[in-house]
């Protein structure tokens, strides 16, 4: 996942991107506003969100390098953070990105309660300001599938079709979010999305692609019942939850393949 | 038909003991033959349906097929958890909000919250006829089972080595798998108070937690027992056909108990909200031939409408004797989820 923290400028970044914003959740969890089905009518309030907390950061960590830990208040970094727009804007339309924002913040915040060389927080910082600007080329992209009608609206009910090849995108994206919560420091939230995914989503196909293949379906079964909840109760690091999820994810992806054969060479009901 | 005969057809089809109905009634039932949807009338207008999450796209699947076949539906879909589904029917009611015409629900105890708020409307008799006795209801329609069974390792056990009753089970000596999570799991306990009661439930669930190994889905209690890793397990039966469909020489057989809560078939069902005929008919297509054997074969799940041939893998339901048991009985959870933590096992 070192894409993550490049700029979002190269195309195959920005094919990632496509595809990770069509597979948008219809619900996300925080206080949303509406402003997130007007993306583009926000742009300027995103770039300069961007632009803030950047600079209030970056004066927070001067002031740590200048003054030492006592000069600063680092939970300032989270309530930064929480008070922007664009937060809700790239958890709607990006959430990987959304889980680097919130893993660079606490690498920062972390770094200077433990009291770490400036310098050790200013590579925190470089990553989190790398992650800001690659969600906000992130939101300008989503804004212009939303311009063309290709965003849904952010709903809070699920009206979607969801077909087994759908769940799967929808899976992938809740462990997406399983980091995220863990980058935000809310392991029970994480470990709850890892339970609700499993008995609500994963359940639903896990019986067409047992079918197909028994021995995918058993490492799956183990990933999602003991390798990540046990990577979250750990305490491991953001990274190390991270790759155990995109190792699902690429599991998954198996899975997808062989369920959409399964669904292509399924009868028809009538 | 002479009432010996009509006793017999019962017997042989394995639900004598198993009626929902009054006695005298099922007697005077007949079970009319399947419909193929290209006797049902044409669906034009609008309906709403809720849709209860369960069988990953099989059911998409099913609705595609009656939209496409009927181009001048509107249907609107909602979906999500079947519980939830249930209680916000409940709820829009209780507001004077009618949103839903149709609920198709994973699970009968989701349908029993909406028929105890007497908000379903009553089933035309003509399409109940098309189900099996055993499976008539007044207010909803069955659409397909699901019986719970006894998965065992074919080279720990034979089957002649498993209790036939569940109740013995917590007295044997084997090692079990479980999933006290689960809902399915959850509905058989619940079965279980209302057979044997609270007591004995209580003290079966401690004896059978002391050498049981919790899983956290039904699926994962299966290969645990293909792996060797307990003896047997309480699961329902479609995890083990796919698993051996799958895994062809997988070391997994089915055994079942009698007459209690261990063979308890549960369904899925349908009930209308609405007095509008095309909502009727709409659950007609649920019953056809087509998709009652598309299910059974595509989701292993048991259809219920006369005559339509059940899984492959799954015993006759002749040599299966499932509890007498209303299903929608199985609507309250909470005195089974409370007693499953009083007793340690959530």
């Amino acid at each position: 996942m070192k894409i993550l923290l490049k700029p979002a400028k190269t195309l195959s970044a920005t094919f990632l991107l496509a595809s990770a914003i069509f597979a948008q959740p219809a619900l996300a969890n925080g206080p949303i506003g509406e402003h997130v089905n007007h993306l583009q009518a926000n742009l300027k309030t995103y770039s300069e969100d961007v632009e803030w907390m950047v600079s209030k950061v970056d004066t927070l960590v001067s002031d740590y390098e200048k003054k030492g830990a006592k000069a600063v208040n680092t939970d300032d970094l989270i309530e930064y953070w929480e008070s922007v727009k664009f937060h809700s804007a790239i958890e709607t339309n990006y959430v990987p990105v959304y889980a680097s924002i919130w893993q660079g913040l606490y690498g920062i915040k972390m770094a200077i309660d433990n009291k770490k060389p400036a310098s050790e927080v200013r590579l925190q910082q470089q990553a989190m300001n790398n992650a800001l600007w690659q969600g906000l080329g992130a939101v300008k992209l989503a804004a212009q599938f939303q311009q063309k009608g290709l965003l849904k609206s952010v709903k809070a009910t699920a009206t979607k079709e969801m077909t087994q090849s759908a769940t799967i995108d929808e899976i992938k994206h809740k462990l997406d979010r399983v980091v995220a919560k863990y980058a935000e420091r809310l392991s029970d939230e994480a470990t709850s999305i890892v339970h609700d995914t499993y008995l609500h989503l994963f359940e639903g196909v896990e019986g067409t692609l047992i079918e197909q293949d028994a021995n995918l379906v058993e490492v799956l079964e183990k990933d999602f019942n003991v390798t990540l909840p046990q990577a979250i109760s750990g305490n491991k690091t953001v990274n190390q939850v991270r790759e155990v999820v995109v190792d699902m994810q690429t599991k998954l992806t198996r899975a997808q393949t062989l369920i959409e054969k399964a669904e292509k060479s399924r009868k028809d009901v009538f | 038909m002479e009432r010996r005969t009509f006793i017999q057809g019962l017997a042989a089809l394995g639900v004598a003991g198993a009626l929902p109905l009054s006695l005298s009634r099922a007697f005077a039932a007949d079970i009319a033959n399947p419909v193929s949807v290209d006797t049902l009338p044409k669906l034009k207008g609008s309906l709403t349906l809720y849709l209860g999450r369960g069988e990953g796209g099989l059911y998409e699947n099913v609705l595609q097929a009656i939209q496409k076949k009927n181009p001048d539906l509107d249907l609107a879909i909602r979906r999500g958890p079947t519980a939830a589904l249930a209680n916000t029917i409940v709820a829009e009611a209780k507001a004077g909000v009618k949103r839903a015409d149709l609920f198709w629900a994973v699970d009968s105890g989701a349908i029993g919250l909406v028929t105890d708020a007497g908000l379903a409307k009553p089933m035309p008799s003509d399409l109940s006829a098309q189900l099996q006795p055993q499976f008539r209801y007044d207010e909803w329609a069955p659409v397909t089972g699901r019986i719970r069974t006894l998965p065992f390792n074919t080279e720990r056990l034979t089957k002649e080595q498993i209790p036939t009753s569940i109740m013995e089970i917590a007295d044997s000596d084997l090692s079990i798998g479980w999933a006290p999570a689960y809902a399915s799991f959850q509905s058989f306990v619940t079965a279980m108070r209302i057979l044997e009661g609270d007591d004995k439930t209580a003290k079966w669930l401690k004896k059978v937690q002391k050498r049981s190994k919790t899983y956290a889905g039904e699926l994962g209690v299966v290969m645990g027992v293909e792996r060797g890793e307990v003896d047997i397990g309480f699961a329902n039966h479609y995890y083990t056909l796919r698993l051996k469909s799958g895994k062809p020489d997988a070391k997994l057989d089915l055994a079942f108990t009698e007459q209690d809560a261990g063979c308890l078939v549960n369904a899925s069902g349908i009930l209308s909200l609405s007095d509008d005929p095309l909502a009727t008919n709409f659950m007609r297509y649920l019953l056809s031939v087509e998709v009652q054997s598309y299910l059974a074969s595509e989701a292993y799940e048991i259809p219920l409408v006369n005559g339509i041939k059940q899984p492959d893998g799954l015993p006759k339901l002749t040599s299966i004797s499932p509890p007498k048991i209303d299903l929608t009985q199985l609507a309250d959870l909470r005195p089974t989820i409370d007693l499953m933590r009083s007793s340690g096992v959530l």
